[in-house]
């Protein structure tokens, strides 16, 4: 999108500013909550993909500055290939997400406990191969999604930063396996002209007969393998044969627009 | 719906025996016999996904993309046309494949650092490996088959580690650390010494395979490197970038040890990236493929294939070949090339000969009248090969030699008289042979520039044609057609000058062509109709088509205009395919360039602009260039290309963000259309389109727009309007009536606001007042509404209206006239259609504001697409949205409040068909009179429904998946059923 300075212009950006916040998708996450309103009453969340860290700071303020009662035992982990600067009441690592030692790593932090609210605002490096680009962002989400299936409690949330290509519907009828009710929602905050949206996942129902196992020597597309077998003929399991080619099961999820009519619009130049 | 044609990114390509280069294209491959340059066979490979790459083992292939695999043999592959039942899945991502040195099994890596070991026939999977704790997501990986003991793995991980294992231990062997950020393409050498990687931080490193040590680390390329190869048994490496180039590194031994060094580098692909390359080592070819769709060919040896390029000589050697001893710092002045050989003239006034054939000098004459100052020019006409030297006191010495370069007598002396100084002389002959014009000007502005026209073969004047000299005229190029004389000047400007005709009006003068430098070269092209058209070339990098008129008096007009991609334009002409071939200089190089299909001919490291040189055609399709160097004279031969430059063009490098066809078939030709794709790479193309064969060509690049473009439309037959960032807009025309294709020039660019204007224009629209006059509407990115009056006559814009919707960004606008009047439509990011009444004192009055009549809010979010249907009592749009949703919408028409006011209207019915498809719905068009609605969306499925009546909802007739990735924009040529789909490519499509 042409050479102009269009960022600095940018009313999100200039708001970001105003309130301290490291970046302006803190935005995203708060015009999020206000339709969907998951960030009340959290104890403990896990932050990927969080760096510069904007949405550990809507965290943090929410869960410690606007809380009432108390706030012991509440816990903010997030983790980046980045390094981060502090923020508080956050913990926060650098690793890669989509390596399996993180995911152990996340789990320490937590104990025996659970979370209530993962998140993932994660967009790995982009080539210009589309579907190399929507695959790795994909594996991404799932990596994610490998650390909720661990860590969240039933009934939890879970959001994650997506991009509507080609195969988005192969995603969501996965993710509607997970998760009694599966949105696809744009912020107004997050320009019209990127296919960026959030996947908003709520209440976490995993099927009844799958537990998941963290593995070291487990890929992600191994580690779901037993969880999506009722509508993903895909994996290879234990057959000695390449499946043959088949169309996957698609499902679309509805789409919702938030944070208002009366908000910024982030095409619009000044 | 069938599509007939597609260009888009091919991820690979890969040699086979016999000449064969196999391509991917999207999730076809084409085969093709590259020294026949033709295109043997055709076929699907998948269903849905991209071709990725290719391993080969005799007659077996492994084709991978995505999760899908594909084994096949040769004889499967050419023997049908689609072997898409073949297709195999794998539960991960292939990241690539290659056979064991049996040839019997297969081994996929997947993104997942794991290798299935498949067996050929059975397609059973025999084993699974992987390397324990090293399951995290790869970008890149290859498997080298060294002996059938020792197969490496090479796993490129995003975090900047290339982990290379033993597949057959399963044991690492190396984490090779030293790269930043993702790695993109690992490979290892034949010999299994050496690995060269290459990832995000656009370097190139060299690893020792048995230390693991970083050898060489290589920089050159200016953005992500994509591609690595070793060939020349080992001693070569080849890469490819997003940087569109494509490098050789010589693997060399020095006394540092082993390095890396930049050996040659080649612009082969449009912005941006070139995905596959691979080398035909005995042909010494490398092909190669981009985000363009190009497939294109490079001769490794290009100037030292014939061992025959390249002959130097200094002064020194001329004088002990020709056995004359010339004056200390005698250096050449001049020279003029002929087919037989060279012909020089020195400081010291001696004109020597070098030929070809004996490769010798000799000393002609000597002339002392050519001392100090000396110009040479030369022509060739039918068999008379013609030496003009000249100095600067008016004398001219003409030298006539044979094929052979002979001298054919004494030459020919003469004094041009009337002058005081001579300053420059050049020569030129038209169609007809024997007589060559030769121009001489004067530096003193009172004094004539004169025209001499000589008999070629006796070398007589025959007549002498005076004019008085052109205010601020330094010559600089010149040719003739007929008895117009074309004379090109500094500071842009060309000078006609008619032989019948000697006064003050006989001199035509075309000022401000360009920005303001040299005209460097003018040629006719063809003639059409008493319309002569002309090439001119500006050395600031611009060139121009003129249309001529000679008849009742001389009149010209600019039909075509454009700038070339960087560097100094010397001159430009048609070459036998019908390309338009620019060459000139780029800082220290000297390059030749295929303006019409974009791409480097060839290129030489001379050392810049600034010196002697020539360039001459020989033969067929063959050029001498001969420049002076470190005053040693250079003679570099240009052979006629040894492999065909490309096998495919291809088009944009980037997505296409609109096209539009033109409304009615090309003059030319009726079973073609013209069509204009606009790009994020910031260029508009003019194509055309074969309505039988789906077929694609390409005509011009225009690189006018700075800012990637927003939308383009044909407004009228010839006419056109693009628009971008910036408060870019430019009304072009097109002119079809050549022969040898059409031409595009812009004519005016709309007014911007502010110096340094920054937003948008989003969308425009227009309404045609009177011929060539008409009313623009332009919407904005900060919600503003402006509409324009275009008057033809003064090829002006001028404001009419400016408001303002609200602050949201508005994406598109249409001008819809209903019954007697006037309204403007737009949508915008907020999900609302708005429609507008604009306010004019009568009906042929300008715009004079915009009177809201309804807003409705269609969507939930960004109305990306709109088209509307007007019917004798209701609008209907048609919208698309970035809500996943079509929306139709009717609105009824209500009568006028009162005797005297205006209609308006209002929402009657709607219907919104949500999820329709998974992603944003792109673009909206009606076709079949209406009666048919086309959408595309980015899940790149292409719907066709039934909008013959208003019954909602509408109903799906086809939908059919697209291969175009970011699938954007589409147009139907009415009638005629053939449909365009842009995005990251290109399709055609039959209905
Ligand atoms: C858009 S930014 C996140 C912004 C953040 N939500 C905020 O509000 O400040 C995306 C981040 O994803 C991170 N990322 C991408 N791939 C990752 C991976 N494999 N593991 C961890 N982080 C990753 C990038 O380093 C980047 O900082």
């Amino acid at each position: 999108m042409g050479k102009s300075s269009k960022d600095k212009r940018d009313l999100y950006y200039r708001k970001a500013k105003e309130l301290g916040y490291r970046a302006r998708s803190a935005f995203k996450l708060l015009q999020l909550n206000e339709e969907f309103h998951f960030l009340d009453d959290l104890e403990r969340v896990v932050d990927l993909c969080a760096a510069p860290g904007s949405w550990s700071q809507v965290l943090s303020r929410k869960m410690f500055d606007e809380a009432e009662g108390d706030v012991q035992g509440k816990k903010i982990v997030a983790v980046d290939l980045q390094p981060m600067s502090p923020i508080d009441n956050v913990t926060t690592f650098q690793a890669d997400i989509t390596h399996p030692k993180t995911l152990s790593r996340i789990l320490e932090l937590f104990g025996n406990e659970k979370a209530d609210f993962v998140c993932s605002d994660g967009a790995p490096d982009v080539t210009g191969l589309h579907d190399l680009d929507e695959y790795v962002q994909q594996q991404l989400i799932m990596s994610a999604l490998q650390l909720t299936t661990c860590v969240l409690k039933p009934h939890g949330n879970f959001v994650a930063k997506i991009f509507r290509g080609r195969d988005i519907d192969m995603l969501y009828s996965q993710l509607g396996y997970l998760f009694k009710s599966v949105v696809c929602a744009k912020p107004r905050s997050s320009r019209g002209t990127s296919l960026e949206a959030f996947i908003v996942c709520l209440d976490y129902q995993p099927p009844a007969n799958w537990s998941p196992k963290l593995d070291n020597n487990v890929s992600v597309e191994e580690f779901f393998h037993d969880c999506f077998v009722g509508i993903n003929k895909l994996s290879l399991g234990d057959d000695s044969q390449l499946p043959e080619w088949h169309e996957s099961v698609r499902t679309v999820a509805p789409f919702i627009s938030c944070g208002g009519l009366d908000s910024f619009d982030s095409d619009a130049t000044y | 719906m069938k599509d007939t044609f597609h260009v888009g990114p091919s991820l690979a390509v890969k040699f086979v025996a016999g000449d064969q280069l196999l391509c991917a294209v999207g999730p076809f491959l084409h085969i093709y016999n590259v020294t026949k340059n033709r295109l043997i066979h055709k076929v699907r490979i998948f269903k849905r996904n991209k071709v990725h790459g290719i391993a080969v083992s005799e007659d077996k292939l492994a084709i991978y993309g995505g999760k899908s695999v594909s084994l096949v043999s040769w004889e499967q592959l050419t023997g049908a046309n689609d072997v898409s039942n073949l297709e195999h899945l794998s539960p991960e991502w292939i990241v690539s494949t290659e056979f064991d040195v049996t040839g019997q099994n297969v081994f996929l890596l997947t993104c997942y650092n794991m290798v299935l070991v498949v067996d050929f026939a059975s397609g059973d999977v025999l084993q699974r490996n992987s390397l324990p704790n090293e399951r995290s997501i790869l970008y890149s990986g290859s498997i080298k088959v060294l002996d059938r003991d020792h197969v490496l793995v090479n796993a490129g991980t995003v975090m900047g580690g290339i982990i290379v294992w033993d597949l057959h231990t399963g044991t690492q062997l190396w984490n090779l650390l030293g790269h930043e950020g993702s790695i993109f393409y690992v490979t290892v050498s034949d010999n299994g010494k050496y690995v060269a990687s290459c990832s995000d931080d656009r370097s190139i490193r060299l690893w020792d395979t048995f230390t693991g040590k970083e050898l060489s680390l290589a920089w050159g390329h200016t953005a992500r490197i994509w591609n690595l190869k070793f060939f020349d048994n080992d001693t070569k490496l080849i890469s490819v970038s997003e940087d569109c180039t494509c490098r050789i590194w010589s693997v060399e031994h020095t006394a540092e040890g082993i390095e890396l060094i930049a050996a040659d580098t080649f612009e082969v692909h449009l912005t941006k990236n070139v995905w596959g390359v691979d080398v035909n080592e005995e042909k010494m070819i490398a092909a190669t493929s981009g985000n363009d769709g190009r497939i294109k060919l490079i001769d490794l040896k290009q100037t030292t294939r014939m061992a025959d390029e390249m002959e130097q000589f200094d002064i020194k050697a001329i004088e002990i070949h020709c056995n004359v001893r010339f004056a200390a710092g005698e250096i050449i002045k001049g020279f003029h090339c002929f087919e037989f050989g060279i012909v020089a003239l020195t400081s010291g006034g001696h004109v020597l000969r070098y030929t070809f054939a004996d490769k010798s000098w000799v000393l002609l004459f000597t002339d002392q009248r050519f001392l100090s100052y000396s110009i040479t020019n030369g022509v060739t006409v039918a068999s008379h090969n013609v030496v003009i030297f000249s100095n600067n006191n008016c004398d001219l010495l003409l030298v006539k030699f044979t094929d052979r370069g002979k001298i054919v007598d004494q030459g020919k002396a003469l004094k041009v008289t009337g002058l005081a100084k001579t300053t420059n002389v050049m020569c030129t002959t038209g169609d007809k042979a024997e007589v060559i014009y030769v121009t001489v000007e004067s530096p003193n502005p009172r004094d004539n520039f004169v025209i001499l026209a000589i008999d070629s073969s006796t070398l007589e004047v025959i007549d002498r044609f005076n004019y008085g000299k052109p205010d601020s005229f330094v010559s600089s190029c010149v040719t003739v057609l007929d008895h117009y004389i074309l004379v090109g000047s500094r500071f842009s400007t060309v000078a006609i000058f008619d032989l019948f005709n000697c006064a003050k009006n006989g001199v035509y003068r075309i000022d401000d062509l360009n920005i303001g430098d040299t005209t460097t070269s003018i040629e006719h092209v063809e003639t059409k109709q008493c319309r002569h058209l002309f090439s001119v070339t500006n050395r600031d990098g611009y060139y121009s088509f003129l249309a001529i008129k000679f008849d009742n008096g001389i009149s010209h007009e600019v039909i075509h205009s454009n700038k070339t991609v960087k560097g100094f334009l010397e001159r430009a002409f048609y070459n036998d395919e019908g390309d338009y071939v620019t060459y000139g200089f780029k800082s220290r190089l000297f390059y030749m360039y295929n303006e019409s299909k974009c791409y480097e001919i060839m290129h030489h490291m001379c050392g810049g602009a600034h010196r002697q040189w020539g360039l001459y055609p020989v033969g067929v399709k063959e050029y001498i260039l001969v420049y002076i160097k470190a005053s040693q004279l250079h003679v570099l031969r240009i052979h006629k290309p040894r492999v065909p430059e490309f096998l495919t063009a291809g088009l944009h490098g980037r997505e296409i963000r609109d096209l539009s066809i033109c409304p009615r078939a090309r003059a030319t030709n009726e079973n073609e259309y013209l069509f204009v794709t606009g790009s994020e790479d910031t260029s508009i193309k003019l194509n055309t389109v074969d309505k039988l064969t789906g077929e694609v060509t390409t005509f011009w690049t225009e690189r006018r727009h700075i800012s990637g473009l927003q939308r383009t439309r044909f407004i009228s037959d010839d006419l056109l309007i693009s628009c971008s960032a910036l408060e870019e807009l430019f009304l072009w025309r097109v002119d079809d009536t050549f022969a040898r294709g059409p031409y595009i020039h812009m004519l005016q660019s709309l007014p911007v606001a502010t110096l340094n204007p920054d937003l948008r224009i989003m969308d425009f629209d227009v309404k045609f007042t009177a011929s060539g006059s008409f009313i623009l509407a332009t919407v904005y990115s900060d919600s503003s509404i402006k509409m324009w009056h275009y008057d033809n006559e003064s090829n002006n814009f001028n404001v009419c209206v400016e408001t303002r919707y609200k602050t949201c960004c508005i994406l598109n606008t249409r001008l819809i006239q209903f019954r007697d009047h006037l309204f403007l439509l737009i949508t915008a990011t907020d999900g609302h259609a708005v429609i507008y009444r604009v306010e004019q004192d009568n009906d042929d009055a300008l715009p004079n504001g915009l009177a809201p009549v309804v807003s409705q809010r269609i969507h939930q979010s960004g109305v990306k697409a709109v088209d509307v249907k007007v019917t004798e009592s209701t609008l209907t749009l048609y919208t698309g949205g970035d809500d996943n949703g079509v929306c139709v919408s009717v609105f009824q028409s209500v009568p006028a409040p009162a005797a005297g006011g205006f209609p308006g209207f209002e929402l009657s019915r709607s219907e919104f068909a949500h999820s329709i498809a998974s992603a944003t719905v792109t673009s909206c068009q009606l076709f079949d009179k209406g009666s048919k609605l086309l959408t595309t969306s980015i899940d790149q499925i292409v719907r066709v429904w039934d909008a013959s009546d208003d019954e909602l909802p509408l109903k799906l007739i086809e939908s059919q998946y697209t291969t175009i990735a970011d699938t954007g924009c589409c147009d139907v040529v009415q009638g005629d059923s053939i449909v365009l789909i842009g995005g990251v490519g290109l399709s055609t499509w039959n209905m």
